[in-house]
């Protein structure tokens, strides 16, 4: 297999494209292994564990005394509390938007009013998630340019 | 908590700006020659307030949901209507039959008050809520460039 590096100018997006014949087994695993360098969360689904990329979570809710992970098609339960979700995704793109959600932002297409004083951001599987008022102060100064 | 009270007070300022108007336009229809006094600018602040408890006794710290806001807000809705009736006839011992139109045109005022106050609010939020989307795109752009 050739592999071939190219630098491109700053402005420009990085990407890795893979050439193959057919998608196998093997393209799979480069494919984890690439998304593994961006991070990533373990989640069980029916008593299975599994490596979820962090690119891939929606969002992550706390729902009694346990936390799903949300992705477009799938759910995954975890073991972690959310409070110690949302410190250590913090400095990855996520934010807590309410008592019960920490959200990817890069999964979020619009974000719209809601009744009662709240928002609701809308997601790319067209889900819809509440942004409680109490957190919509530290959302913006995220946004805004803080820690990216 | 502080959140609420920040938007229960613009929804009050909100609310005395459309008393004022209300005011003004029930007078000039139900009652053009009576006069007042300068008790009279004291009226809409204090409906204003009368408006505002419902919203500060109904606070939830829970994550209401639509369906929950809905009902809680038309709850809300009605509470304000009672008060407000029992606030400005409530001196009278016998309701007279010429003060139902009176009171009708008080309760559909409020109604009307309390829907706009919503639309207003939400129309403040519209322009919040762009701003964020604005801002979130600026963030991906950013993000995806690292």
């Amino acid at each position: 297999m050739e592999i071939t590096v190219k630098k491109i100018g700053e402005t420009e997006k990085e990407y890795i494209e893979i050439g193959c014949h057919r998608k196998d087994e093997r393209i799979d695993e480069i494919v984890r292994f690439i998304r593994s360098r961006e991070g990533i969360l373990k989640g069980t689904k029916e008593d299975r564990q599994y490596s979820i990329a962090l690119p891939d979570i929606l969002y992550i809710e706390a729902v009694d005394e346990k936390t799903f992970i949300y992705l477009e098609k799938d759910c995954y339960e975890s073991g972690r509390r959310l409070y110690e979700f949302e410190e250590a995704l913090a400095s990855r793109n996520f934010a807590r938007i309410s008592k019960s959600v920490v959200v990817n932002l890069m999964k979020i297409t619009s974000i719209k009013p809601s009744l009662n004083g709240r928002f609701s951001c809308v997601l790319t599987n067209g889900e819809q998630v509440i942004i409680s008022r109490k957190y919509v102060p530290d959302i913006r100064e995220k946004l805004k340019g803080g820690a990216v | 908590m502080r959140e609420h009270l920040r938007t229960q007070l613009a929804s009050f300022f909100i609310s005395v700006t459309l008393i004022n108007l209300a005011m003004l336009i029930l007078g000039c229809l139900l009652e053009p020659d009576l006069e007042f006094g300068y008790s009279a600018f004291a009226y809409p602040l204090i409906y204003g307030v009368i408006g505002s408890l419902p919203g500060l006794v109904m606070y939830s710290k829970k994550e209401l949901t639509m369906k929950q806001t809905i009902i809680r807000e038309i709850i809300q809705m009605l509470l304000i209507v009672v008060l407000i009736i029992a606030f400005m006839f409530g001196r009278f011992k016998n309701i007279e039959y010429d003060m139902v139109p009176q009171i009708i045109a008080v309760a559909v005022s409020v109604m009307v008050i309390y829907v706009l106050v919503h639309v207003f609010g939400w129309l403040i939020d519209l322009k919040t809520a762009n701003k964020m989307t604005e801002d979130l795109k600026k963030y991906q752009a950013r993000a995806s460039g690292e």
